[in-house]
């Protein structure tokens, strides 16, 4: 990406980078980059590190060599592990398709029509997303069991996706709010219908904003923890509470929590990659 | 459009308000979690926070603390850091899934991990810190490091959710004001100030109202690292909510805490983007 | 949106709740099923197999429901206020006697309970002076020490030797530190309170005194400003600070630091519940394994005879559970409670000692950590109660943990002030 150079217009005033010479840029580049890889991966490394330590070397994890499989094949043997894995997919899965679906549609109304009922659903958004989760994360308990979808996929499914409802057609409006009407409007003037015009012109500039929005749900969803921890029992495991059965009154068993955890990372990765592509990507108009 | 926001609404309705109205009634109501004789006491809960010593003088102000810095921080990180990785560099991918490393990890996990890494006996910066001639540091037995912990923390794993957010962002702007600009020679920081910023403004506004918001609410971190402690001095709102709620089972009272709280960041997100929308015009 | 996107998520959704029908269909739950909700833990894990065994002789489904320990007290309290039969058997704790007896069935007839401890038992007595739990373990606090580092008759018999021999063993080079153990909120036990009931010392007056009424009568008058209190504060200031027997952080330790510096070799002495001490002893996760003994706790300066707390963990019967299945749990807890050969197994498999007395005897003959534990904790007389037993009780220990952490976190001179000022705040958490 360089700057296309020219005499036009006389010298520019030049700034920090420019003053640098061109080794120096890159060096700082480098060394920023560098330090930057260094924090946020050091504690992932060091929590797979200690999910190979076995007994009292998973909290000194410095001070011996010792490695050890036996923490994973520990949580591999409970039954109710490989279930909670699939159980988290499923409604991470699910919850991202159906929650996005109702987003990007939402937001873009948001942000094109601003109306008594954009206003409306803007305001209510903001104020119950102000409430914090201990004073209703009970009551919502009482209201799966009262709707007899306590511990079922549609009694997690449903609340999630009202969260996520919330968070996410509020993010969509400011994607689209970036994005020139302009060319829909050149779109509607050729006979495009309104639906036309989304979808052929604003939704593809939207797409690196979808897909970002797209990992972000299921990265939270996958993690998410009060939720799965309250509207859950033994027909539903998620695997954030099967962490959490790793702390009991009389302690934490930290060797097997992360190696679940460690575990966990693992289909994240996975889909943290394969959605970069389009975060990267994105379309030109 | 209604036929699209109705099932949203109904789902929205059902799991979001009506719990959030059950709460809000239980906050005006003698309830406490082992004998729910749910009596109607009026503000009696509500006049027990608000003149909370406690409250005032140490939660909030913790609380606003951590979020005007934890947010604050984060956006100024993630910001540099979706810059960076907007270009096409060697290695750029796995640069990119590294910095969202911290999303894939569950932040009760990353505070426990943290908790034991600040151990004074067997943490590793322990180790290395004591490794370059510190003297030892009682990380968790003191209020400002261990509310340090909690911020960096926080910043962890909230930098990398702005950064794919403007990340985004920034491919989703178009190229013409950047020919423009590059025909016009413009600085490196005029091209980010006066073309970049502004056009990324409705995203950021967005990002940085809701950040506020859920930072407020910060539980897990605190929770896990200190539990508010040592003696209350890192307790934030949320905890001391959820300790009124079901440690000390008063459910009306912690619900009472909750809604203080809502209102408080309610009032305190719409001055944000009021403030913050004027600024980010101004500086066009 | 385009009608093939619609039709897609139109599928997804059918899909989805097919599954849901597949999955969460819940039938009508027969005579002949059993639920049991629990903490997971290898103890309730153990004591359930003595009841899977009943189980299967009698042809009752068991469903185990292991929990998560941070919401398990929640979520029951809810299904038992709200009256239902989500479970037929619960963990119940002496920490929740006195919130939940209003909830669950009176255990008094079960077979066996004549042959348990009945001291522990008080904590889950209810307002018609019947019992409310079945016991499945004791749980109790030991004194550990290292016994490739002092013998037998070296093992410290009051604080005072506890930080002399500390100090020796350190000054030797054969350890780090003294005394390492949980200090901070839920873990107030293993440092201020087993040394504050050694000493004489108790929260409320009139010490050690259980009955609801008499602490009531007296105000819930908290005795943090004591001279006795302030003794206790004093010795774990000057451990961390003075001494520097114990590390400075210890104020932010919970049971799991305290566990892995000892198990990593790095302090002779602490005091923890008796069941670590299977972890202590496994060479796969302990350092110090074969190195671990048990003794009586250390007395204070104003105690001659030792002290040692002996609580249970049981099981109790909600009462919005049909009277069916209430009677089917009843025989399924009395069969459990008079298996001698099934506890006996528990004590081997987890080292949670059994309800049931006629099986220590025969523990006793055969294993001599029992004995140990026995001579410890058991033959300690009188037993006294770890906890108040009254619904404010988690309230008044987070302001005496803030008030001591407080006290404990600034000068030594402070101390006594920042005792007096803990003293309105416990005593408005006992009342509210």
């Amino acid at each position: 990406m360089t700057a296309a150079t020219t005499t036009h217009g006389g010298s520019r005033t030049p700034g920090f980078f420019d003053a640098l010479a061109p080794g120096g840029a890159r060096a700082l580049f480098f060394l920023s980059v560098t330090a930057v890889l260094f924090l946020f991966a050091f504690p992932v490394f060091w929590l797979v590190l200690t999910s190979l330590k076995p007994g009292w070397e998973v909290f000194y994890v410095h001070r011996s060599t010792e490695f050890t499989w036996g923490n994973y094949v520990d949580v591999l043997q409970e039954e109710i592990v490989l279930n909670a894995f699939i159980n988290s997919f499923v409604i991470a899965t699910a919850a991202t398709i159906l929650s996005l679906a109702v987003t990007v549609s939402s937001g873009y109304m948001l942000s094109r029509f601003r109306g008594p009922i954009a206003n409306t659903w803007f305001g209510t958004i903001y104020l119950f997303r102000c409430i914090p989760y201990i004073s209703w994360v009970l009551p919502l308990y009482f209201v799966t069991q009262w709707l007899g979808i306590f511990d079922s996929y549609l009694g997690l499914l449903l609340p999630h996706i009202a969260v996520h409802i919330c968070f996410f057609s509020w993010i969509m409006k400011g994607f689209f709010d970036g994005i020139d009407p302009s060319m829909e409007h050149a779109a509607l003037i050729d006979g495009c219908t309104r639906w036309g015009a989304f979808r052929r012109v604003a939704l593809p500039s939207a797409i690196p904003g979808i897909a970002a929005l797209a990992i972000l749900c299921w990265l939270w969803t996958w993690n998410e923890f009060l939720f799965a921890l309250i509207l859950t029992s033994h027909n539903t495991p998620m695997i954030t509470v099967v962490m959490a059965q790793f702390v009991h009154e009389l302690g934490t068993e930290w060797n097997l929590m992360s190696a679940t955890a460690v575990m966990t990372m693992g289909p994240a990765l996975i889909i943290t990659i394969f959605g970069q592509k389009y975060v990267i990507k994105g379309l030109r108009i | 459009m209604l036929l699209l926001v109705g099932p949203a609404a109904a789902v929205l309705v059902l799991f979001q308000i009506v719990p959030i109205l059950i709460g809000m009634n239980a906050s005006f109501r003698s309830w406490a979690l082992y004998d729910p004789t749910k009596t109607w006491v009026g503000l009696k809960h509500y006049i027990y926070v608000l003149s909370d010593p406690v409250f005032m003088t140490v939660v909030l102000p913790n609380t606003f603390l951590l979020m005007f810095l934890s947010v604050a921080i984060s956006l100024v990180f993630g910001l540099a850091l979706a810059h960076l990785l907007n270009r096409d560099f060697l290695g750029q991918r796995i640069v990119q899934t590294i910095v969202l490393l911290p999303l894939m990890v569950a932040p009760v996990i990353v505070s426990t991990m943290i908790r034991w890494m600040f151990n004074d006996q067997f943490g590793i910066v322990a180790v290395v810190w004591e490794g370059l001639g510190f003297e030892p540091m009682a990380w968790l037995a003191e209020r400002w490091p261990s509310f340090s912990i909690i911020l960096f923390t926080d910043v962890w794993i909230w930098t990398p959710w702005f950064t794919i957010i403007l990340l985004a962002g920034l491919k989703s702007l178009p190229r013409e004001p950047y020919e423009a600009a590059a025909i016009d020679a413009a600085g490196r920081w005029r091209v980010f100030t006066h073309i970049t910023l502004p056009m990324l403004r409705p995203v950021m506004l967005v990002c940085i109202v809701i950040r506020s918001i859920d930072a407020f609410r910060t539980f897990d971190q605190v929770w896990v690292i200190s539990a508010g402690g040592p003696a209350r001095g890192t307790e934030v709102f949320s905890v001391y909510a959820y300790i009124e709620a079901f440690q000390n089972l008063n459910f009306g009272r912690g619900s009472a805490a909750a809604v203080v709280g809502g209102v408080i960041i309610m009032v305190v997100g719409l001055l944000m983007y009021r403030v913050l929308n004027r600024l980010m015009e101004v500086s066009r | 949106m385009s009608k093939g996107f619609a039709k897609r998520i139109g599928l997804l959704t059918g899909l989805i709740g097919l599954t849901i029908f597949a999955v969460g269909g819940a039938g009508a739950l027969s005579a002949q099923e059993l639920k049991i909700g629990y903490m997971k833990h290898d103890i309730h894990a153990a004591n359930v197999v003595i009841m899977e065994k009943w189980a299967k002789a009698k042809g009752v489904k068991l469903t185990k429901i292991p929990m998560a320990y941070s919401v398990f007290q929640e979520k029951v309290t809810a299904t038992l206020t709200s009256g239902g039969d989500q479970f037929d058997v619960i963990w119940h704790n002496d920490d929740w006697g006195q919130l939940w007896k209003k909830w669950v069935e009176p255990t008094n007839d079960i077979t066996g309970m004549d042959k348990v401890a009945r001291k522990p038992l008080e904590a889950f007595i209810n307002d018609d002076g019947k019992i409310s739990a079945v016991p499945m373990v004791h749980t109790v606090g030991v004194f550990f020490y290292r016994t490739d580092l002092v013998s037998e008759n070296e093992v410290p018999k009051t604080l005072d030797e506890l930080v002399t021999v500390s100090k020796k063993l350190q000054s030797e080079g054969k350890v780090k530190w003294g005394y390492v153990g949980g200090m901070k909120m839920n873990h107030t036990w293993f440092s201020q309170w087993w040394s504050m009931w050694s000493n004489n010392c108790d929260i409320f007056y009139p010490i050690y005194s259980r009955d609801n009424k008499e602490l009531e009568a007296n105000g819930w008058k908290p005795a943090l400003a004591d001279p006795c209190h302030q003794e206790i504060i004093e010795f774990w200031w000057d451990a961390m600070n003075t001494h520097k027997i114990s590390p400075r952080a210890m104020t932010a330790y919970g049971r799991d630091e305290a566990n892995a510096i000892f198990m990593a070799g790095d302090a002779a002495f602490t005091l923890v519940d008796s069941t670590h001490f299977g972890s202590f002893n496994d060479p796969k996760k302990s350092k110090i394994a074969g190195k671990v003994g048990m003794a009586r706790f250390p007395m204070g300066p104003r105690r001659t005879t030792p002290v040692a707390w002996n609580e249970v963990w049981g099981w109790a019967i909600p009462k919005g559970v049909p009277d069916d299945r209430k009677k089917l749990a009843k025989e399924m807890l009395g069969a459990m409670l008079t298996d001698i050969e099934g506890q006996i197994k528990q004590w081997e498999d987890t080292g949670g000692p059994p309800p049931n007395r006629e099986a220590w005897d025969k523990i006793a003959a055969m294993d001599p950590v029992f004995g140990q534990l026995k001579h410890a904790v058991f033959d300690v007389e009188p037993p006294m109660h770890a906890a108040y037993y009254f619904p404010n009780w988690p309230a008044v220990h987070k302001a005496y943990s803030d008030a001591t952490i407080g006290a404990l976190s600034g000068k030594r001179e402070d101390i006594a002030a920042a005792l007096a000022k803990g003293v309105p705040i416990v005593h408005a958490a006992a009342v509210q």
